[in-house]
């Protein structure tokens, strides 16, 4: 076991902020690596020191291995967090920390190569017995994807075998849309993760996205913490996730986690992860989508509802410590919901919106925590992701929460940039989400819609 | 009126873009500024790039440098800091016993190099960018620099033909 006394945060924004925090309950000095635009943010305010790694632009900062490397050993740092996005999945930083005698807060480079790549994931879920989507090989060709299709019967999913975050993801409803639709597919997985490569998948029309946590440790021991659902989305960005699902029965659930735990065990895994569900509502049934071999963005709702700590939890585990709990500790209380807030108008079809935010007050109360890196007077710079902030709220059954997330909008104000505080608003008011009678396709399909509709009328 | 920052040229983006022109042009001082709308989305054209905008941001890093950040010397007025083009390690030398590159003191043209620095085995060496005279090494041998640290100071030997004054039209 290594203790670590200082650690570099290799990331920005909300997460940096909440690295940093973890770090301070832990007695962790951090040093915070920042492109020359985020020189005044909040984590820079609260890190102990603070390193410029380069231009504003991720590709000349944020992405660079070699320099978050450096940044390190040049400030003493013995360990890098990653956070999610920018570097969190690349095997490149773990093995250059293994090569320069650094901890990575995460799990191992070859974990994360194995869960990288889709098809082995699934390769794998199936030889386990999981059930999978039904689904093609990689197809190399429209003359290969065409017969592969006719089997698998329409509606469609083309997929990139590298995918991930909607990208190279398109439905083709009859066999005419394959043409076109297979070449942007490719073009698009190429475009985002150099890789071109493509499968096919049966379009599963009443879905919910259903997720498990996990997290382990190097001497075995890996844990099921409960799933989160994460059906709200718009484009495949998640909206509002909640921690347990409202639409999962006890045998599902049971057998969510048994599985989500067989395929962990498979690759004894390390450090937090989360295995994707596809919940198919009409049939019943679960099927193993894709593992994330990060900490995620929704994070908090699964620890307003076990009272346990992942990030400080990521941090001891790379550490070697054994995890502080076991499967018999965890105990789901509650229930608890997350709105990710983002720089984005949804009046004007979620245009970003960067800019100086001149009015921050955030909402507070029982059961309710912010995560952000906001402050009045804040410049949301252009060259990021949009997420201004998390509002999680919890209570002790799904309707409190909904109440308490309900007036937690309702007294959130800010000025100067646009955010999707008021979809938010509209979103929590709705009765098909109170009810929980939603799939992942119902915002851009029916809220929307209507949120637009009422929009217009309160124009006029 | 203060030095243009790159927050003020994208609000002046988002206000043509929301505008009725197609067309906008600014000058103030020594910056020049046209952007033009079209099918496209916005181009923009900054005649110097590097001067007025680089300046403006980059003062401003160092004006604001938040916590405990690595010094930036600010120096005597005319000095020009030669700044790091990366986050690496700072070396003065070319090879472990050869001699300095430049000494306090020392004369350097534009394309003399005056340092490298070390990012994971890959050795940048570092050219003065400027003409003039080397009044102090702001950086230690051996030591990490961060991202636009200042390296050293540099006093400038004026031109011996002044060039002439190029007025914007």
């Amino acid at each position: 076991m290594k203790k670590i006394s200082c650690l570099l945060v290799a990331n920005r924004g909300e997460i940096a902020v909440r690295i940093i925090r973890a770090c301070q309950i832990l007695g962790i000095k951090t040093v915070l690596a920042v492109s020359e635009a985020d020189r005044e943010s909040l984590p820079a305010k609260m890190a102990d020191r603070v390193v410029g790694i380069g231009p504003a632009p991720p590709s000349e900062s944020y992405l660079k291995v070699g320099t978050l490397i450096m940044a390190a050993v040049g400030t003493g740092a013995e360990a890098i967090h990653p956070g999610y996005g920018f570097l969190a999945e690349q095997p490149e930083l773990p093995e250059a920390c293994a090569r320069y005698g650094l901890i990575f807060v995460g799990p191992k480079a070859k974990q994360i190569r194995q869960m990288g790549d889709k098809i082995f994931a699934r390769q794998m879920a199936e030889n386990l017995g999981i059930p999978v989507i039904p689904g093609s090989e990689l197809v190399q060709d429209l003359a290969e994807a065409l017969p592969q299709a006719e089997k698998l019967g329409y509606p469609v999913l083309l997929k990139a075998a590298a995918g991930g975050g909607g990208r190279g993801m398109k439905i083709a409803n009859q066999p005419e849309d394959m043409k076109i639709l297979f070449a942007e597919a490719s073009a698009e997985a190429h475009a985002a993760f150099g890789d071109g490569r493509i499968y096919l998948e049966r379009f599963i029309a009443n879905a919910r996205h259903v997720e498990i946590q996990i997290m382990g440790d190097r001497y075995g021991h890996i844990v099921s913490l409960g799933e989160r659902d994460c059906s709200l989305q718009r484009r495949y960005q998640k909206m509002l996730e909640e921690a347990p699902s409202p639409a999962i029965s006890t045998a599902l659930r049971e057998e969510m986690g048994k599985n989500a735990l067989a395929l962990a065990y498979q690759i004894q895994y390390e450090n937090a992860g989360t295995v994707e569900f596809i919940l198919d509502q009409d049939e019943q049934k679960i099927y193993f989508l894709e593992m994330n071999t990060r900490i995620q963005v929704e994070h908090p709702a699964t620890e307003m509802i076990t009272g346990i700590d992942l990030v400080r939890e990521q941090i001891l585990v790379a550490s070697g410590q054994p995890l502080s709990f076991s499967q018999g500790n965890v105990n789901l209380r509650g229930h608890s919901l997350e709105c990710r807030i983002n720089a984005e108008s949804p009046q004007h079809g979620f245009r970003p919106s960067p800019g100086r935010i001149v009015k921050w007050n955030p909402p507070g109360g029982d059961g309710i925590r912010v995560d952000s890196h906001c402050y009045p007077g804040y410049f949301v710079p252009p060259y990021y992701d949009s997420l201004l902030a998390k509002v999680i709220a919890w209570g002790p059954n799904r309707l409190e929460a909904i109440q308490r997330m309900q007036k937690a909008m309702a007294n959130f104000f800010v000025d100067g940039v646009a955010t999707t505080i008021p979809l938010h608003r509209f979103l929590l008011e709705n009765p098909h989400f109170i009810q929980g009678a939603i799939h992942t396709r119902w915002i851009e399909d029916t809220l929307l819609k209507e949120y637009e509709r009422y929009e217009r009328d309160h124009l006029c | 009126m203060t030095s243009i920052t790159q927050e003020d040229v994208l609000l002046i983006l988002k206000l043509l873009d929301e505008s009725a022109f197609d067309e906008l042009r600014l000058e103030t001082g020594d910056f020049k500024l046209l952007a033009r709308k079209s099918a496209k989305g916005i181009s923009l054209e900054v005649p110097d790039p590097n001067l007025p905008l680089e300046k403006s941001t980059g003062s401003n890093s160092a004006a604001q440098g938040v916590g405990p950040a690595i010094d930036h010397p600010a120096g005597n007025q005319g000095w020009i800091p030669i700044k790091a083009p990366m986050l690496g390690t700072f070396y003065r030398t070319p090879k472990p016993a050869a001699p300095p590159y430049v000494e306090v003191g020392s004369l350097v043209d534009e394309e003399d190099p005056v340092c490298i620095i070390e990012v994971m085995k890959l050795f940048n060496t570092v050219k003065s960018g400027v003409r003039g005279r080397i009044v102090q090494i702001c950086a230690e041998q051996g030591q990490m620099v961060e991202f636009q640290q200042t390296l050293f100071l540099i006093e400038k030997i004026p031109e011996e033909k002044e060039p002439p004054q190029v007025l914007p039209p």
